[in-house]
């Protein structure tokens, strides 16, 4: 793991935290690798609590690959390698002292397909709290439930069936309750990778008022591939192509003058 | 026409309409119509094998469970018995009715019934006509009712395996083969008892309540099944954990290396070695090294678990696998640790699977002989076993003795015992079944 101390916008001398709006996340130099496949090149790129994310581009550029650095999914994989320097609020997250399993619950993370627990959907919700030993079990863990499932906007529509699998619920509901799971543990960041792909536009547009919503609370992260979705969301989008960061800045400046001939290529449907 | 198969020349109406692609498209049905008939027909044979199966079985066990008796006016003469009502509490007392000679009672009361018969050759001849089992059963009567002493009673008591036999061919009206131990002599008796209204047939209870026996009439299968029972106890209770674990450890956190790779090739190959090789095993390491009991439900326990691990682990492993990544993701994205990812939510979601293995090998080892023979659990085991080292048998192995008998009336205990198995079996799967749907979650 290469320490590229210097280029931490985070880092100050006695490590705390200086004035001015400040990262909840930095990423330095972060390269993966897949065997010989470099998938993602020295890309540096900071987000913030109170801004959305979006990282955009073609299919196979690596900004999913780079999105699940920040909980360390890429670990799982067989042959997978990971260096550079990522922290969350300063804080080394590929260091010694980091321990995975509390990481993974600290960078919460919404997947593509939904993918709820063959359980109730009170406990796919309440399945997080009890193992970190958040709530005692009984009113303070209903209480957590009620409250993440009131933040995802799917408590109306289940508060009758918390007992029910939380497969019965439609495509929609399933991808919000995955965002409950996520929110009940209290992540600072949240990660999704392409959340709203398998919905139909009546459920993503709720997920995306969902975003909307819980930004300010957590940074979130959002990879996706529906630029129209990034240009709503998102207040900063990165593009990737080929594993490389192309462009970074805020949204509005992304999509209407982009610095780069690639950025403005893509956007233009040009190609991807 | 000709061009009329040629996607790239003709025009697409004319391609689809073409006479030869008509034939094509019937062709096609025809085989698909044909490869259906070859399912039915094949299931309908495998059904149908079954049922023959089962009939045979059913038919031939059906006399086993009926066993004829004779009524005799036997008088428990305290002379005999050595005790009267008064002394029967006293230990004396007690000890002579364990001892006594039951035999002479019922010898007395037979040649009472056939006063013309005062050759002693013959007289002997009549004892026979009795099962061995009536003079216990006379013993359990006073030894529950000392009162029975110095009365007359009428009793039901057990025929001989051959009088047996002789009853229920004149019941069909079959000449008795000429296997029987019968005389002729003995057979104008046996018609005279019958015709007298004395003798009866009923279910035999007696074959449920006893272990193996050298005499037909008094074998029971309860030995084999409680052997059996306590064998495949210590076989699930080595097979299931080990197994799971094993499955689990080599799906889930084992590194991807040569050592693992030859483990694995190791385990497929266990499956397939045959299963006396694994009664050596059990000879060669269980009993002559660490001198565990012979012949007892806990060593054959043992060697049938070591020949179900590799089922079970094989099955166990491609449910496990089978588990959607999507599930073991969505757990470690939530903080799980691996082993919360593997106990809380792939274990439960691959538990059906494991089940399915764990019953294939549970019912391998049900009907397992061949390693027990090695072991010891061929001996011949009187009482029925009550615990893990007791001498025992199991249910394949008691019907191999049985069918190993020379005496006629063991070849219906065989059958019967084969119901027993397969009751044995139904049981059990239907337990597996039972827990499987229960463990089963939705998706």
């Amino acid at each position: 793991m290469t320490h590229i101390a210097e280029a931490s916008p985070v880092q100050s001398h006695d490590n705390t935290v200086p004035a001015g709006p400040t990262a909840k996340a930095t990423a330095r130099a972060v390269n993966v690798t897949y065997g010989n496949t470099r998938a993602v090149k020295n890309v540096d790129l900071d987000i913030f609590t109170d801004e959305v994310t979006a990282l955009i581009g073609p299919s196979g550029c690596g900004k999913s690959t780079f999105l699940r650095c920040f909980n360390r999914m890429n670990d799982t994989i067989e042959n997978a390698r990971v260096s550079g320097d990522i922290r969350i609020d300063g804080e080394d997250i590929y260091g010694a002292t980091i321990n995975v399993v509390q990481l993974r619950a600290r960078v919460g993370m919404v997947f593509q397909k939904p993918n709820p627990f063959p359980k109730s959907i009170y406990n796919n919700v309440a399945y997080g709290p009890r193992i970190h030993g958040l709530a005692a079990p009984g009113p303070d863990l209903d209480q957590v439930v009620e409250v993440s499932l009131q933040k995802a906007g799917l408590w109306d529509e289940v508060k009758d069936r918390l007992d029910q699998p939380g497969t019965t619920l439609s495509g929609g509901q399933q991808q919000r309750l995955c965002i409950a799971r996520a929110i009940a543990v209290n992540p600072e960041v949240i990660l999704m990778d392409e959340p709203c792909s398998a919905l139909d536009p009546i459920a993503t547009g709720k997920v995306e008022e969902l975003i909307e919503e819980l930004r300010g609370r957590f940074a979130i992260m959002i990879v996706t591939h529906s630029m129209q979705q990034a240009a709503r969301v998102s207040q900063k989008t990165a593009f990737f192509n080929q594993g490389e960061l192309i462009e970074y800045g805020p949204t509005a400046d992304v999509f209407t003058k982009p610095k780069h001939e690639q950025t403005k290529d893509y956007i233009m449907g040009r190609y991807g | 026409m000709s061009n009329a198969n040629n996607p790239l020349t003709s025009a697409s109406s004319a391609l689809w309409r073409s006479e030869q692609m008509q034939r094509r498209i019937a062709k096609r049905q025809v085989r698909d119509r044909r490869f259906k008939r070859l399912g039915l027909t094949a299931v309908l044979a495998a059904a149908a094998f079954i049922v023959v199966l089962l009939s045979v079985v059913i038919t031939r066990a059906i006399p086993g469970l009926s066993q004829a008796q004779v009524s005799l006016e036997v008088y428990f003469d305290p002379l005999v018995i050595g005790a009267t009502p008064d002394t029967a509490a006293t230990v004396a007392g007690r000890t002579a009715i364990v001892y006594a000679n039951y035999g002479q009672l019922i010898a007395e009361a037979i040649n009472r019934r056939f006063a013309d018969v005062s050759d002693p050759d013959k007289q002997r001849q009549l004892r026979t006509l009795m099962s061995p089992g009536a003079r216990a059963a006379l013993r359990r009567k006073v030894l529950k009712n000392s009162d029975l002493i110095g009365t007359k009673q009428s009793i039901w008591l057990y025929l001989s395996d051959d009088a047996d036999f002789y009853l229920r061919q004149r019941a069909r009206s079959v000449e008795p083969l000429p296997m029987t131990s019968l005389t002729t002599k003995a057979a104008t008796w046996l018609n005279r008892l019958q015709d007298e209204n004395l003798t009866r047939r009923s279910f035999h209870w007696l074959f449920f309540q006893r272990g193996d026996s050298r005499e037909p009439e008094l074998a029971g299968i309860l030995g084999a099944v409680m052997g059996s029972f306590l064998t495949l106890t210590v076989t699930i209770a080595i097979a299931f954990p080990v197994g799971l674990a094993s499955a689990i450890y080599l799906e889930e956190f084992a590194p991807k290396n040569r050592f693992v790779d030859i483990v694995e090739v190791n385990i497929n190959n266990l499956a397939a070695i045959p299963s006396i090789i694994f009664g050596l095993l059990g000879l060669a390491v269980l009993l002559n090294v660490f001198h565990l009991p012979r012949s007892s439900p806990l060593v054959g326990g043992i060697t049938l678990a070591l020949m179900t691990l590799p089922t079970i682990i094989i099955a166990a492993r491609a449910a496990i696998t089978a588990v959607p990544h999507s599930l073991r993701e969505a757990a470690m994205a939530i903080g799980a640790s691996p082993i919360q990812v593997v106990f809380h939510h792939v274990v439960p979601c691959a538990m059906p699977g494991i089940m399915s293995g764990t019953i294939i090998g549970m019912a391998q080892a049900l009907g397992e002989t061949a390693p027990l023979l090695m072991i010891g659990m061929v001996a011949f085991v009187v009482d029925v076993p009550g615990g893990l080292s007791e001498a025992a048998t199991t249910l394949p192995v008691q019907i191999f003795l049985w069918a190993d008998n020379p005496e006629r009336a063991f070849t219906e205990k065989t059958s019967a015992a084969i119901l027993v198995l397969m009751l044995f079996l139904f049981a059990m799967n239907g337990l597996a079944v039972y827990l499987r749907n229960r463990f089963e979650t939705r998706w």
